[in-house]
């Protein structure tokens, strides 16, 4: 499946993996504009595809490709490790994050200050300054007629308020944004060790200035807190803030664009929550269903049976959260976007003990811009001629959504 | 089964049957029962299958745990009888429970 040239090596298959599960996909291809995301990734569930396939691609892994084993894989940590959750694997040595790196239970105490930062508590907290800011940004260009959504919509809103959380200047989220951007989908222009170098310059003397000198922010509020009765090293207190970084600066902004993509070119979707805004809370969690777009690797812990497969330890297994919303084992025509559907489990947000801690925040985020951009801007399309740009990697998302509509 | 009654904060009342074992918020979500999200799944990580025990049941529960607490500080429209439900096992003993949702859990 790999359309674009490599920028990790290739591995050999080894002697467990049957030559009936290995096929060539690379998570960092990046295929031609006209191919549709969660289509490409949904190829992994083509007729006659195991439930579990090897790729050489990115130092070799497994990819789980059911939605069932997916949320399974995420949810136990006792047999699925969380130490690599990049690939390859070695560029898990020069960028260390917590907690996502950590399995329980050394996990427990870094989690339960993010879960403090994000808390339904604060997220409600939140909501005046997330309707004020979506709507200054969607006037900000509402008369002109047009925009570019991720630039200046997408990237700006759950930025912007990420940023004021953890107390940074929004002036410095493009040179984060382009640090966030070498993690999750890397281009070759960084090594992993110049990536981290970034975070570290940036960030380090910020969190001693905030050490010396603690103010209401999040980061500050980790620096405060208690690792099993120590306090937070500087390094522990630096993987922590830059794992944080990185997923409030790469994840809001690309359902948005997926979803903005979508409802620009369905009209009766779009036009059922205009006539009737209750049909948005549902709309969110349809809309989170039929739009994940990470895809993390989980490392085998003990050689193993799982579903069959005889698993070695050490084994990668990439775990591609867009598989279970679109499972068809999981849910009927998984394509269509149903504002009725009944929604149960699944892995948009992950499972287990590292699901996204901000997932409330990004519904919240997600729900009130459909309400202030619908009612603003109930009509628009994509511009004609122009085809938007999505980019592939562990978080997919869209980086040029030309919208227009009558003024 | 043992039977758990879940009161909407509508006041609409929802018969549920659970299997003994099985934690208050996963038997409501199992039935995708509004009101009631378990983010987390019941790892004590998100505070949002947040309920209130009715008064006649709460002697009859074990008392929360610290991480529960913990956890619990982080929910909205906390009350002296608020738990995270996915730490409530269905039993025997509790065979016909009652517990009231909030308005919202976020």
């Amino acid at each position: 499946m790999a359309e674009t040239q490599l920028l990790f090596r290739k591995a050999e298959v080894p002697e467990h993996v049957p030559p009936e599960n290995v096929i060539d996909f690379d998570l960092f291809a990046q295929p031609s504009a006209d191919t549709d995301f969660f289509e490409y990734w949904k190829r992994l569930q083509a007729p006659g595809v195991p439930d579990f396939v090897w790729t050489p691609c990115n130092g070799g892994h497994w990819i789980a490709t059911r939605g069932e084993d997916i949320h399974t894989i995420y949810a136990d940590h006792d047999r699925f490790s969380s130490r690599n959750i990049l690939l390859p694997a070695e560029r898990n040595e020069a960028i260390r994050v917590l907690p996502t790196s950590l399995d329980p239970p050394e996990h427990r105490p870094f989690r339960s200050l993010i879960n403090h930062a994000l808390s339904p508590k604060v997220v409600r907290g939140l909501e005046p300054s997330i309707r004020e800011l979506t709507v200054s940004l969607i006037e900000g260009f509402r008369q002109r007629g047009h925009c570019e959504f991720a630039s200046e919509f997408a990237e700006l809103l759950p930025i912007s308020l990420f940023l004021k959380m953890v107390n940074l200047p929004v002036e410095d989220r493009l040179k984060l944004k382009a640090l966030s951007e070498q993690v999750n989908r890397p281009d070759g222009s960084m090594t992993p060790e110049e990536v981290n170098q970034g975070f570290y310059d940036y960030l380090m003397p910020v969190l001693l200035e905030r050490r010396a000198n603690p103010g209401d922010d999040i980061f500050s509020q980790f620096l405060a807190g208690s690792i099993d009765g120590r306090p937070m090293t500087d390094a522990e207190a630096f993987e922590l803030c830059m794992q944080v970084l990185i997923a409030g600066l790469d994840t809001v902004v690309s359902v948005l664009g997926f979803l903005m993509m979508f409802l620009a070119r369905n009209a009766e979707h779009r036009q059922l929550l205009v006539d009737d805004p209750a049909r948005i809370p549902p709309a969110v969690k349809e809309f989170l269903r039929r739009f994940p777009l990470v895809a993390i690797p989980r490392t085998v812990i003990h050689d193993m049976e799982f579903q069959g497969v005889r698993f070695k330890e050490g084994d990668l297994i990439l775990v591609p959260t867009m598989l279970h919303g679109l499972d068809d084992r999981a849910y009927q025509c998984p394509l269509e976007v149903d504002f009725e559907r009944r929604i149960g489990i699944h892995s948009t947000f992950g499972a287990g003990v590292h699901r996204c801690p901000g997932s409330l925040l990004a519904r919240a985020e997600l729900r009130i811009f459909l309400e202030e951009w619908l009612s603003r801007i109930p009509r628009f399309d994509i511009e004609p001629g122009r085809t938007p740009k999505v980019l592939y990697g562990i978080v997919g998302t869209v980086v040029d959504l030309p919208l227009v509509w009558q003024v | 089964m043992v039977k758990l009654i879940v009161i909407d904060a509508e006041g609409a009342e929802h018969v549920l049957d659970a299997e003994p074992g099985r934690s208050v918020m996963k038997a409501a979500t199992d039935e995708l029962l509004p009101g009631i999200m378990g983010e987390c799944g019941g790892c004590l990580s998100c505070a949002t299958c947040h309920g209130y025990v009715d008064e006649a049941w709460l002697s009859r529960l074990d008392p929360p745990g610290e991480e529960e607490l913990d956890m619990l500080s982080c929910a909205v429209d906390v009350e002296p009888n608020s738990r995270l439900t996915c730490q409530i096992e269905m039993s025997e003993a509790l065979d016909g429970l009652v517990i009231r949702l909030p308005a919202a859990q976020f």
